[in-house]
């Protein structure tokens, strides 16, 4: 299966990947301090379990550890 | 899930230590290494998982905050430098000139400065209800209302809101409902559960324990729908339901410099790991010293929500888990008498703080709310007869002796 992910092209081997399996894939340590949009929506935290990928999906990670100083 | 104590102690594990060390390091830096432009570019736009600076975030730092998310269950907490400053930082990002917030006049006396004196000049109505009168809260709500402020049990009034009343109203009105929570912290008050939707806490107090260091926590319960709250329209299109976070991380706790000093995270991520066994022991030293003092002849009153006559028993016994936090006022005959007995003690420490391991004394009027006149003072409940007592985790019997001693020699 192949998705964009901040932007970038995944391939996945898996057949079946949640979104907390796809955190896990790609090393997110503290998926609590993320913010998920799949294909401009955003997922509640309770569904990432639910929620499964198909092929072209676009997901982005919002993090809040970054973002802006000096 | 694991127990409230279990969780204090172990944690969040984040990433393994190089040494294998079992406690988070004390990681005093300012600035963290990328290998490429491209790297801390990512971690700049939020897509990449990265410590850039730490006034905005820090290795120790994020693991005491990953701890109060699992002991409180909130979807997210931001440490900040004190309980004042998450205050501050929640009400900047919420409200603004032109909007109001409704609260109690039976605040803290900081609180009700920073209300009266520091935000207002800014432009922010204040208005002020009976919280104990959940119909009046609601008349005192409008489209300006960016959101409702109390505390868990007021200080040093004692008294005890009905937090599931006054949720519903909030949640019916689409405004958050923000509670201080620092006297009785996760381990007494689930405010989650009784509809709160933000809870902000002094860990200076409970938390650090031993009185080391100056902290703040504020948990967002993950339970407010953030497009409903004007200032964080944008916030909710970008970040969805981590919108307060992201309001605070990227603008308001960010620009304003409110950050927790890492060694400071590290001292109360040490005492959370204890809180539960120095809450426990607190509570049953204030309740006995409360049962005490209202049978001694020289105490007027005693207000301790504890003891079955304060009119807060119940309601505090539905919220509390029959605990009643570690803070009881008396009163005696007059301010004189008060200034006497506070100079006769020897062991119980004339300071304020309050659910430090040390038991503590002060006259609130003169000390935390001395810059309000006497009809002030009547107004929000601060009597010139009156004593607050912070009770420690030492032995009930040296505290006993050493009031009994005061006492006997006014």
């Amino acid at each position: 299966m192949q998705i964009t992910v901040n932007g970038e092209i995944s391939k996945l081997e898996e057949i079946e990947v949640n979104l907390l399996k796809l955190l896990e894939l790609k090393q997110v340590e503290s998926p609590e301090m993320v913010a998920v949009q799949l294909n401009g929506s955003f997922i509640e935290m309770s569904s990432y379990s639910s929620t499964y990928l198909k092929s072209g999906d676009d997901i982005e990670f919002l993090f809040f550890m970054g973002g802006g100083s000096e | 899930m694991t127990g409230f104590a279990t969780s204090s102690i172990h944690g969040v594990h984040l990433k393994a230590d190089v040494h294998g060390s079992l406690r988070t390091p004390v990681y005093d830096t300012v600035a963290f290494e990328f290998e490429s432009a491209r790297d801390i570019s990512q971690a700049f736009a939020g897509r990449k998982p990265a410590h850039t600076y730490s006034r905005i975030t820090n290795p120790t730092v994020e693991d005491f905050e990953q701890r109060i998310r699992l002991i409180s269950g909130g979807s997210a907490v931001v440490a900040v430098s004190s309980g004042m400053a998450a205050i501050t930082n929640v009400i900047l990002t919420l409200a603004g000139a032109g909007t109001n917030i409704v609260t109690s006049k039976h605040l803290f006396g900081n609180t009700l400065s920073l209300l009266e004196k520091t935000l207002k000049p800014w432009g922010l109505e204040v208005r002020y209800v009976d919280m104990s009168e959940p119909a009046v809260v609601r008349r005192a709500i409008d489209e300006n209302t960016r959101a409702v402020f109390l505390e868990s049990i007021t200080n040093p009034q004692l008294e005890v809101a009905d937090f599931k009343a006054i949720s519903k109203i909030t949640s019916e009105e689409s405004v958050p409902l923000i509670v201080d929570g620092t006297v009785t912290t996760p381990y007494l008050f689930c405010s989650r559960e009784f509809g709160v939707n933000i809870e902000v806490l002094s860990s200076t107090k409970y938390i650090s324990g031993g009185a080391t260091s100056m902290g703040g926590v504020i948990i967002d319960n993950g339970n407010f729908d953030w497009r409903k709250s004007p200032r964080l329209n944008d916030w909710a299109d970008k970040m969805g339901p981590l919108a307060l976070l992201g309001a605070l991380r990227r603008e308001v706790y960010r620009n304003v410099g409110s950050c927790l000093a890492p060694h400071h995270a590290y001292l109360h991520s040490l005492g959370l790991e204890t809180m539960s066994l120095r809450i426990e022991k607190s509570c049953s030293n204030a309740h006995d010293l409360a049962g005490f003092l209202q049978q001694h002849q020289r105490i007027s009153s005693v207000n301790y929500p504890g003891l079955t006559k304060s009119k807060f028993h119940e309601i505090a016994t539905a919220q509390f888990a029959k605990r009643y936090g570690g803070i009881l006022t008396f009163d005696l005959e007059s301010r004189e008498a008060c200034f006497a007995l506070l100079d006769n003690l020897h062991l119980i420490k004339r300071a304020t703080n309050v659910n430090d391991n040390k038991t503590l004394i002060l006259h609130p009027a003169s000390t935390i709310f001395c810059e309000y006149p006497d009809e002030v003072l009547n107004d929000i409940g601060v009597r010139q007869t009156m004593i607050r007592l912070s009770a420690g985790i030492e032995d009930l019997e040296d505290l006993r002796n050493d009031l009994e001693k005061g006492l006997a020699a006014l």
